[in-house]
This record gives C-alpha cells, sequence and structure tokens, in this order.
C-alpha cells in the first residue's frame, strides 16, 4: 500500500537561509510518525509545507497523496486531500458553544439559517463517535485547555481527515490531559488515521510513536523505528554537530556578585506559572548562559527579572544585594538592569524613527534634551557597534536585521547598565553580525558587566557562557559549566537528566 | 524627507484652493474684519487640535473635548455671572477642575484598560449633561451686562499697532536665530543640512507672513489676544514634542508601547499626564470659545473635537500614534478654521456644513490609513 502522506527529496529555501535540504518523510496509513529535531531544524517550515501554507511552487522536491502527486495551493487543498493541522496555539473561539466550534466555517444550514439542532445531533455523533465525555453545549472558554485540545482534533475529524499533524500538542496540557490525547491518538491509529507528532518532550514521543524521524539543521538525519531506538541515541541525532571554533569568549575571573534570584516563581497574567523556583546568581565579568526549549520559561524569565512581565509569587530578586521589586521598568534600568528583548519588532524597535531616536530613548535626562549631548553620544554608541545606516535619521524599521539588533543593543547600553540581559541576540542576524554581538558580550564582561545570555542554540550557549542554566517547563533542570555535553544540556532541558 | 515636502505642498495647495474658492465667492473673505475673525476662530480651533495632537500621538483620543469645552467655559461663565466670583478666580477654578477631570480619564484609559475611545465618548455625554444643568440649559454670559472682565477680554482685546509690530519683529528674530543655529549644528554634526539659502528664503517667507499678518490685523483693530495665546500654546507644544524627553516618550508609547515599556519608560505617567495637559487646553480652549460667544449657551463646544481630530489628521499626526508634528497640526487648523469660516459666510445651511465637515474628517482619515497601509 502507497504511503497516505509522503514529502519527496524537499528543498525549501528563504531569502538567505536554506529552511529544509533534500528531506525525504513517508506517513503509512494508521501510522503515528514523530518528527524530532531542535528549535530551528525544519520542524515547521515542513508541517507548513505538508498543509498547503507554502504552496506548491515555493520549493523543489514533491508532494504525494496516496501515491500521487499533490499540489497544495493553499491550505484548502490540503484540508481537502484530508490533512488537517492541529497548531500548539488554540484556534477556538471561547465564546462559542463546542459544537459552534466544531462546526465554524461549515454550519449546516436550513433556510439560510444555521440549523442548531442539526449542528447539535452532529457534534454529539463525533462525540460518541470517539467516546468524549465533553458537553457540547458548553461554553468553549469554560473548557480546561486538555479538553479544548481534544475539540480541536474533533474539528479536524469532523472534516473527515486522514492525516492529522499535531505540532507540540501536550505544552499546555496537564499531565493527565496528556495521558487522555495519547489515548485517543491511540484509538484514531486503530481507525486508520495516521498521525505526524512533534513534540520536544522526549517521553510522548516514545510512548506513542512507530518511527521517529530527526531533522537537524534542514536535513534528515534518518528514521528510526521507535521501538529499536533510545532516547540517547535520538539526541546524539539531534545535536549532532560539533562545536567549532567560532565563538571568541574571553573569560576572566568574575567579581563582585551582581545579580541574584532566589526560589523565583513567577505566574501570567491568566494565572499559569511559567517560571519555577529558579535560583541562580550571575558576577561582575561573568556571562551566565540560559538555556531550554521553546516554551521553558527563558524569555518569561529575562522580561519578569527586567520588571515588565508576570507576578511574582515567591522567591526574591537581588541586585547588588539590595531586593529588586517587580513591575517597576523604570526603575530597573535606574538601578542598572536593562533587557535586550528576543522579538525585536514587539519588543525593541520604534520601526519608523530614526537610528538616533532608538539609540537615547533609554538614556534621555532632564527637562529639556541636551541636542548637543545626546547627537554625540549617539554617535559613539553607534561607531562603537559599528551601526551600518545612512545617518542617526535613517529609520530603524529598513536596516537589517543585524543592524536593528544592534541599535536595540546599543539603547540598553546607553543607560550604562551593570547587569545586561540578552535574549536571543543573534537570532536572525547574520554570521558577520553574529560575530560583532559576541565581541560586545566580551567587550561588556571587560567592562566588568554581568551577562545573562539566553539562546536556543547549544553551540552559542556553550561557546560564549561562563556558566549554563538550563530550564526545563520553568525549573531549573540543571547548571552546567562551560565544558558541559550538548548532549546533557539538551537532556537537562527535556527533563531527562 | 521629501515625502514631508510633498505633502506640506499638498496642504499648501488644498488651502489655497479652498481659500481661493471662497476668496472668489464672497468678496467679505479678504476683509481684514473677516481675516481677524478668522484669525480668533483659527486659535479657538488650532489650540484644541495642539492638545489633541498630544493625545493622539500615544496612539489614544479625546472624543469629550468638544463636550468639555463647553463645560468647563460654562462652570466659569456660572461662577462669573451667578456666583459673581471675580473673573480670575472663575477661570481659575475652572481650569483646575478641567485638569483634575482629564487626568481621571487619562488612569482611567491607562491604569483600568479601557479604550480611550469609549472612556471619552462616555465623557462627551456627561459633560454635555453636566454642562446643560450647569448652565440650567439657558445663556449665561461672561461678564454682567454691558461691563468687562478677565474672562470676555479672552477675545475682545487686540493688540495696540505697535506692540503687534513689535512681537512679531521679536518672533521672526528668535525664529531665524533658532532655524540658523539648528541648521549650522546640523552641518556641524555631519547630517544633510538645507542650504543658508534656503534656510534665508525660509526664514524670510515666514517672517513676511507674520509682518503681513500683524499688518492686515492692524487694519481692523490689530492682533487679537488669541493668536497670541495660539502663538504660545504652539510654541509649548511645539518646545515639549521635540526637546523634551516627555515628547520623546509621546512618540514612543505612539510608536510601539511595548517596547517603550521594556526602554523604561514610565508608559502609564506619561499617558496620564498627556490627558492632563489636553484637559488645561480644554479649559483654554473653553473660556475662549465661550468669549468669543459672548455667552455659554448650549450648543458652545458641539463638535469641536471632531475639528481637531481632523486638523491633526490632515496636517500628517498618525491615529496609530507615533508621529505628526505641531506645525502640520497648525496646517491642519488653518484648513478646518478657513472652511468652517467661509462656508459661514457663504451662508451654507447647517445641513451642508454637517456634511462637508462630515467629509473632510473621513476624508483625512482615509488619507491617513492610505498612507500607513
Amino acid at each position: 500500500m502507497a504511503p497516505v502522506l509522503r514529502a519527496k527529496r524537499i528543498t525549501k529555501r528563504f531569502p538567505g537561509v536554506v529552511a529544509l535540504s533534500d528531506v525525504s518523510f513517508d506517513l503509512e496509513p494508521g501510522e503515528i510518525h514523530s518528527i524530532c529535531g531542535e528549535n530551528g531544524a525544519g520542524k515547521s517550515t515542513l508541517i507548513k509545507l505538508l498543509s498547503g501554507i507554502h504552496p506548491h511552487g515555493g520549493y523543489e522536491g514533491a508532494l504525494e497523496v496516496d501515491g500521487r502527486e499533490a499540489r497544495f495551493a493553499s491550505t484548502a487543498d490540503a484540508e481537502a486531500a484530508g490533512i488537517a493541522v492541529i497548531y500548539q496555539e488554540l484556534a477556538l473561539v471561547p465564546e462559542m458553544t463546542s459544537a459552534e466550534n466544531i462546526f465554524l466555517g461549515a454550519e449546516p444550514v436550513r433556510g439560510g439559517l444555521i440549523d442548531h439542532d442539526a449542528m447539535l445531533k452532529g457534534a454529539r455523533e463525533l462525540l460518541d463517535r470517539f467516546g468524549l465525555k465533553l458537553d457540547p453545549n458548553v461554553r468553549t472558554g469554560d473548557l480546561g485547555v486538555g479538553q479544548q485540545q481534544l475539540l480541536e482534533i474533533l474539528k479536524a475529524l469532523r472534516k473527515e481527515s486522514r492525516v492529522l499533524i499535531l505540532d507540540e500538542p501536550t505544552a499546555a496540557l496537564a499531565e493527565h490531559e496528556v495521558g487522555l490525547l495519547l489515548d485517543i491518538l491511540r484509538d484514531l491509529k486503530r481507525r486508520g488515521i495516521a498521525c505526524v507528532y512533534i513534540s520536544h518532550k522526549l517521553d510522548e514521543v516514545f510512548a506513542i510513536s512507530d518511527r521517529i524521524t530527526v531533522l537537524r539543521d534542514g536535513s534528515t538525519v534518518g528514521t528510526w523505528d521507535a521501538k529499536a531506538a533510545s532516547k540517547a541515541e535520538v539526541i546524539r541525532h539531534m545535536v549532532g554537530r560539533e562545536i567549532k571554533d567560532f565563538f571568541p569568549r574571553r573569560a576572566k575571573t568574575p567579581g563582585e556578585p551582581r545579580l541574584r534570584t532566589e526560589g523565583l516563581t513567577v505566574a501570567a497574567p491568566d494565572g499559569r506559572v511559567l517560571v519555577r523556583d529558579v535560583g541562580f546568581e550571575v558576577r561582575a565579568g561573568e556571562v551566565l548562559g540560559i538555556g531550554g526549549l521553546l516554551g521553558a520559561g527563558r524569555s518569561e524569565l529575562l522580561l519578569h527579572l527586567a520588571g515588565v512581565w508576570g507576578e511574582r509569587t515567591k522567591g526574591r530578586v537581588l541586585l547588588d544585594g539590595k531586593p529588586l521589586e517587580a513591575g517597576r521598568p523604570w526603575e530597573t534600568i535606574g538601578r542598572g538592569l536593562v533587557l535586550v528583548t528576543e522579538d525585536r519588532r514587539r519588543w525593541g524597535l520604534f520601526a519608523e524613527q530614526g537610528v538616533g531616536f532608538n539609540l537615547s530613548l533609554s538614556s534621555l535626562k532632564g527637562l529639556l534634551i541636551d541636542e548637543d549631548a545626546e547627537l554625540s553620544a549617539n554617535r559613539e554608541m553607534s561607531a562603537a557597534l559599528k551601526v551600518k545606516a545612512a545617518s542617526l535619521e535613517t529609520p530603524v524599521g529598513g536596516l537589517s536585521g543585524g543592524n536593528q539588533q544592534k541599535v536595540v543593543i546599543g539603547r540598553a547600553l546607553g543607560t550604562d547598565p551593570k547587569v545586561v540581559l540578552l535574549d536571543e541576540p543573534t537570532r536572525g542576524i547574520d554570521v558577520g553580525a553574529k560575530l560583532e554581538v559576541y565581541e560586545i558580550v566580551n567587550r561588556l564582561t571587560d567592562a566588568g558587566k554581568a551577562v545573562v545570555l539566553v539562546s536556543s542554540e547549544l553551540p552559542e550557549l556553550l561557546g560564549m557562557s561562563d556558566r549554563i542554566v538550563m530550564l526545563h517547563e520553568g525549573a531549573v533542570g540543571g547548571t552546567f559549566d562551560r565544558g558541559a555535553a550538548q548532549e546533557a544540556l539538551l537532556a537537562a532541558a527535556m527533563g531527562a537528566a | 524627507m521629501t515625502r514631508a515636502l510633498g505633502r506640506e505642498a499638498v496642504i499648501g495647495l488644498a488651502l489655497a484652493a479652498v481659500a481661493g474658492f471662497f476668496a472668489f465667492q464672497s468678496p467679505e473673505f479678504l476683509g481684514a474684519r473677516n481675516l481677524s475673525m478668522l484669525a480668533i476662530e483659527l486659535s479657538v480651533t488650532a489650540v484644541l487640535a495642539l492638545g489633541m495632537f498630544l493625545i493622539i500621538l500615544t496612539g489614544q483620543i479625546d472624543l469629550s473635548a468638544g463636550s468639555g469645552v463647553g463645560l468647563i467655559g460654562g462652570i466659569a461663565s456660572v461662577l462669573v455671572f451667578h456666583q459673581h466670583w471675580p473673573a480670575p478666580a472663575a477661570l481659575a477654578a475652572a481650569f483646575a477642575a478641567a485638569v483634575l477631570i482629564w487626568l481621571v480619564m487619562g488612569a482611567l484609559v491607562v491604569r483600568e484598560r479601557m479604550p480611550s475611545f469609549i472612556v471619552t465618548l462616555g465623557g462627551l455625554l456627561i459633560f454635555k449633561g453636566v454642562f446643560w444643568l450647569v448652565i440650567r440649559s439657558a445663556t449665561v454670559p461672561v461678564a454682567p451686562g454691558g461691563t468687562q472682565n478677565v474672562y470676555s477680554r479672552l477675545t475682545t482685546y487686540y493688540l495696540p499697532p505697535w506692540l503687534g509690530l513689535a512681537a512679531a519683529a521679536a518672533g521672526a528674530i528668535a525664529w531665524a536665530w533658532a532655524r540658523f543655529s539648528a541648521e549650522s549644528r546640523r552641518r556641524e554634526h555631519g547630517f544633510e543640512a538645507e542650504s543658508r539659502e534656503l534656510t534665508f528664503l525660509k526664514v524670510f517667507l515666514v517672517s513676511q507672513a507674520a509682518f503681513l499678518f500683524v499688518l492686515i490685523m492692524n487694519r481692523f483693530r490689530g492682533v487679537p489676544l488669541p493668536a497670541v495665546t495660539l502663538a504660545a500654546v504652539t510654541f509649548g507644544v511645539s518646545m515639549l514634542t521635540k526637546r523634551t524627553p516627555f515628547g520623546r516618550y509621546l512618540y514612543a508609547i505612539g510608536g510601539n508601547t511595548e517596547a517603550a515599556v521594556v526602554s523604561g519608560i514610565p508608559v502609564e505617567r506619561v499617558v496620564i499626564a498627556a490627558y492632563g495637559l489636553m484637559g488645561a487646553i480644554v479649559a483654554i480652549t473653553g473660556f475662549m470659545q465661550t468669549a468669543y460667544g459672548g455667552a455659554s449657551t448650549t450648543t458652545v463646544g458641539e463638535l469641536m473635537e471632531l475639528d481637531a481630530v481632523a486638523a491633526c489628521v490632515i496636517g500628517g499626526t498618525s491615529l496609530r500614534g507615533g508621529r505628526g508634528t505641531a506645525a502640520g497640526v497648525l496646517m491642519g487648523a488653518l484648513i478646518m478654521a478657513v472652511l468652517l469660516n467661509g462656508m459661514t459666510l457663504l451662508a451654507v445651511s447647517p445641513e451642508f456644513k454637517l456634511i462637508a465637515r462630515g467629509v473632510v474628517l473621513t476624508l483625512s482619515v482615509w488619507l491617513d490609513s492610505s498612507r500607513s497601509a
């Protein structure tokens, strides 16, 4: 029998990046096939190809459904071929009932009006078919996250899907909900529905998969029978590469403790605890690396330390030995702690404004701006960081990613900080700019500043940090020295240490 | 830069077209008497628009400004006419009330996270109702019969001709000095600076316009006090937005609120302060508009908030926040004032006046959204 879904030698390029290179993948009917890989390995790109978000014509290679070539022009084509994707972020309308959500966009109609009876009946049938205990009349927002996840799956099954693609479906689920989800997937498997399963949690992957494919840097490393493979093996394949001599870290003897957290626990505005009992210390002249998988709470930790996010439910933060209050970013900056955020467009840039405006914004003082002093400070900073822009008045929105990042870093450094938090400072910038950012980190520690560096790239973390804390689901999964093995870091990040 | 110049040229052409049309239709339009009235009307519209500009820069809006103009003027009128307060005390009390009310609205917007659209729409209705209660839906003069006080003189005082000329001269010299030193500083710092000839030409033209304005005003009664008020408010708002950290923060908050928070800007305090300034400007506008009519009546201030929004947007202020200049707002207000004054001269019926205001408002916002798209 032909595979229900197959990707043959796919290469997908984005400007300046090869996201997938000669990737092959196939899915047998009734099979659960997991895809594993580090952040940026190409998993999301592959899903977007399989689901028609990246349409035919934009890649090399071919997709096949039931052995025939499929050319998806849109997600609608993929849906028509029986492929449904369930994303990490739910696409449900909280104010609607379960039944309304299941039939969203395909409401049964009688005489031009929605036929609520038919909708309810259809929803009940679906629920019964999969043995789910869920009231189709209940408001969706009142359901738990796990039940909402199930609702998403029902929505997909209503469309008579034969292939389900689940992208980190358990990221927001509690333990018992995960069990329920896995049971349902096994049940679907018995009914001949195939499933592509993507998760960072290797326990789940091994519990449910028939086969496992590992992607690394946009290429297929290999596909293994889940029963024949071991977790350690899969982690090794995910990491794969050697650390090259790419990171010019100049370590020095650390000085005074600068920033210290004790039992820090932080909750999101919706009450979910995203940082749990985190304790660490950074000294002057030291780089503390913080790693972890997506959703491990790294960015949340940094945003909280900078005073801009989350409620501190427990623990405390000390800056130079004195407590640092939460929720007062202007005071935090005044005390010498500054954050360079991960998402530059959202949290960092004033895209319409010029380089100068962006550079000096955090360090304006007094009643009237001293324009001469501001100009010379901006020129110095932009020269020191090698910002390439036509002038200080060039809007930053049009600069390259690397130059934008340097401008955001420049604004932070302009406040003359003691502690600098860098969240993914090299994401989305080219290799040359990365080296310049590493050099900036070195200069900061040379000048006696403490640096906290968050990165998804393990080689970068190992190459640039003096010590490393790996976070796993908001808590410290392990603390390592500079010489630690990538496998050990990844194991700590996956909670398998 | 070229785009900004293009925009200024478009505004200038539109203004010339509108003014030319009215001048052609009604010979009175260019008469000294009407131009003097136009100067007062422009001052009232523009002062309010400059306040609205501060709010819109942060990405918020104030729909209650027009009702507030009526209410704050009404409070002062009642204190003077019914309560027999001295006019300065009445003005001071009404001014303080305005600042307080707008601070509260600002706090509701940022601390309670209510959309400013709704908070100020509620304000629009509440202030209008309170206004009518305060003046008992009657006409309340700004000064007891036949007398003059500080309140009534706000729009009936005219600078003596020599003082008007002296002020224009002082203003022109100060402005020329500021321009030349700014340009030479730009050159010193290696920025693209305009040629000295161009700077001179601009300074020359603007000074000429200022003297022409004073000469025309002197042919009637002299420069009206509201024009001086407008000059002061324009100077203040211009300095505030260009030269103070507070002004930079307004642009930053409107441009990207989340980045502003991370940059250590006390976003909530800044927005509340902007509303406080708006309250002060509503009070000044309310006093001038009421004094201009001679009394508080139920319709004072009606729809003025929309003229102010239109003036901002015509002048290049983005409704999404983060973009615009005080000079642009002044130009936008000039177009709105000319339009309203001209239609009154031509005795356009209220129906068509409403329609024309609506069309201009919609067109200007359409320009804004097509620009940002």
